[in-house]
C-alpha cells in the first residue's frame, strides 16, 4: 500500500448498524479492524488483533470506555493502551501494549476509518444519508459499470449514491446513501433494488 | 419434560435455549452422537426411527423435529412466544420456522463437513448458506426500518429462537458473519434476553454482568 493511500478516508460501516457499547468487524486494505463505541456513543478503530495471543478484538465487547479481548479479558481504552490484564490484576500493563488506534470519522452517517491521519475530513455529498451496507463479490469498477456507468444513480427509483471500498480483489464493501428524510417504503424499495444491483454485479462477474 | 440432548448440536441448543428463557426445567439425557452415533442405536432408534436429535419426550409425547418441539414448550410455557392468530403473524412465523430448515441443511450441513468431517460438497453448502443469510439479513433490515428488532410480530418468538443457533455458528462451516450488520444486532438482541444460555460457539454478553473491576474503579 502507497504512503498517499494510507491517508485516504475507507468507509468501514454505516454508522447506525454500530449500536452505542458494541464492536464491529470492518476492513482496511491494509487488514481487518475492529470498530465500537464507547458506552455514551464515542467511535473508536483499531487493529482487529489483541496484541496478546492474536484473537479478534471484533469479538470482544465494550464495558464503558474500554474494549476487552473475549479470550482472556486483556482490556484496551480509547488509546488503544492495556489498561487491565485479568490475569495479573496488581499488574500495570506496559506502555509498549497497544491495539493500534486508527482515525476515524463520520460523514452522511458513514464511518471512515483510515491507515494515518488523512489531512482533511471526508468529503460530505450534502443532502445524502447512508441507507445500508452490502458486500458485493465483485470489484469497485463492475459495480459502477452495473449501476449505469457511474456511483451516482438511483435505486428503486430514489436517487441514491453508492460508496464504496475494495475490501479483497474479488469483495468490495458497498454503502447506499439516498436522500435525507428518504421515507420508509422508499427506502425498503432502495434496500431491494441495491439487492438486485448485486445480483446483476455478480452473475456479470 | 425429557429432552435427548447433544451439547454440541445447535438444533438441541434450540429446545435448550426456549426451555432456559422461559424457565422451564429439562431433564436432559446426554446422547453420544459423536463419536458414538449412539442416535443410530436400537434404543433411540424405537423412539426416533428417522435416528435425529433433538427428541422430546413429555409423558405420552414424543416430538422429533425441533421447530415443533420449539411449539410445542411455548404453547404449553409461553404463549406470547407463538404467533398470534393474526394472519400476518402466523404466516410469517410458519415462513421462519421453514427457513430455518434451510441454514440446518446449509449452514449446518457446512458445520458438519468441517467439524465432524461429514461427507459433502462444502463450497455448495457454503453458497446455500450465504444466499440464506443474505435473505435474513435483508428481511432484518427492513423489520429495522419499521422499527422492528425480531423476525415475527413486536416481541421476540419461536421463529427467532429456530434461526439463531445455526446463523450464529455459520462460522465453524466457515462462512463469515462479518458482512450483516443487521444479523449482528438481532442475534446481539437475543443473546442480551434475561435467562439466555450459552452454547460452545456462542457465548453470553459479558459486559451485561457486572464489571469485576468496578469495585476497585
Amino acid at each position: 500500500m502507497q504512503a498517499d493511500e494510507r491517508t485516504q478516508w475507507v468507509p468501514a460501516a454505516v454508522s447506525t448498524d454500530i449500536l452505542d457499547g458494541t464492536v464491529v468487524p470492518a476492513a482496511l486494505p491494509t487488514g481487518p479492524i475492529a470498530v465500537w463505541r464507547t458506552a455514551s456513543g464515542e467511535l473508536h478503530a483499531n487493529g482487529d488483533r489483541c496484541p496478546h495471543r492474536g484473537m479478534r478484538l471484533s469479538h470482544g465487547f465494550v464495558r464503558g470506555n474500554s474494549l476487552s479481548c473475549i479470550y482472556h479479558g486483556w482490556r484496551y481504552g480509547r488509546d488503544g493502551g492495556c489498561e487491565h490484564i485479568p490475569a495479573h490484576p496488581g499488574l500495570e500493563p506496559p506502555k509498549s501494549i497497544n491495539c493500534g488506534p486508527l482515525p476515524v470519522a463520520e460523514a452522511n452517517g458513514v464511518v471512515w476509518v483510515a491507515a494515518q491521519a488523512p489531512e482533511e475530513a471526508p468529503a460530505e455529498i450534502e443532502g445524502f444519508e447512508a441507507l445500508k451496507s452490502m458486500l458485493f463479490c465483485a470489484t469497485p469498477a463492475a459495480i459502477a459499470e452495473a449501476a449505469g456507468g457511474a456511483l451516482k444513480t438511483e435505486l428503486g427509483g430514489t436517487p441514491a449514491h453508492l460508496v464504496t471500498a475494495e475490501r479483497t480483489p474479488s469483495e468490495t464493501f458497498v454503502v447506499a446513501l439516498v436522500p435525507t428524510g428518504t421515507d420508509v417504503a422508499s427506502k425498503l424499495a432502495a434496500a431491494t433494488a441495491l439487492e438486485a444491483l448485486r445480483r446483476v454485479t455478480e452473475s456479470a462477474t | 419434560m425429557i429432552l435427548y440432548d447433544y451439547i454440541l448440536s445447535p438444533s438441541c441448543y434450540k429446545v435448550r435455549l426456549l426451555a432456559s428463557l422461559l424457565g422451564v426445567k429439562l431433564e436432559l439425557r446426554a446422547v453420544d452422537f459423536h463419536p458414538g452415533r449412539e442416535h443410530k442405536g436400537d434404543e433411540l432408534l424405537a423412539l426416533n426411527p428417522a435416528g435425529s436429535i433433538p427428541i422430546l419426550v413429555d409423558g405420552e409425547d414424543v416430538l422429533t423435529e425441533s421447530a415443533a418441539i420449539l411449539s410445542y414448550i411455548a404453547a404449553k410455557h409461553g404463549q406470547n412466544w407463538l404467533a398470534t392468530s393474526d394472519a400476518g403473524e402466523v404466516g410469517a412465523q410458519q415462513q421462519w420456522l421453514s427457513f430455518s430448515h434451510r441454514l440446518t441443511s446449509a449452514l449446518g450441513g457446512a458445520r458438519l463437513v468441517e467439524m465432524l468431517h461429514f461427507p459433502g460438497d462444502l463450497a455448495a453448502l457454503q453458497e446455500a448458506g450465504i444466499a440464506a443469510l443474505r435473505e435474513l439479513e435483508a428481511a432484518l433490515f427492513a423489520r429495522r426500518l419499521t422499527g422492528q428488532t425480531f423476525l415475527v410480530g413486536d416481541r421476540i418468538t419461536i421463529a427467532d429462537i429456530a434461526c439463531f443457533p445455526y446463523v450464529a455458528l455459520a462460522p465453524d462451516g466457515s462462512v463469515s458473519l462479518d458482512p450483516y450488520a443487521s444479523i449482528r444486532i438481532w442475534m446481539r438482541a437475543i443473546r442480551a434476553q434475561p435467562r439466555f444460555i450459552e452454547m460452545p460457539g456462542i457465548h453470553r454478553l459479558h459486559e451485561l454482568a457486572p464489571d469485576p473491576l468496578a469495585g476497585d474503579a
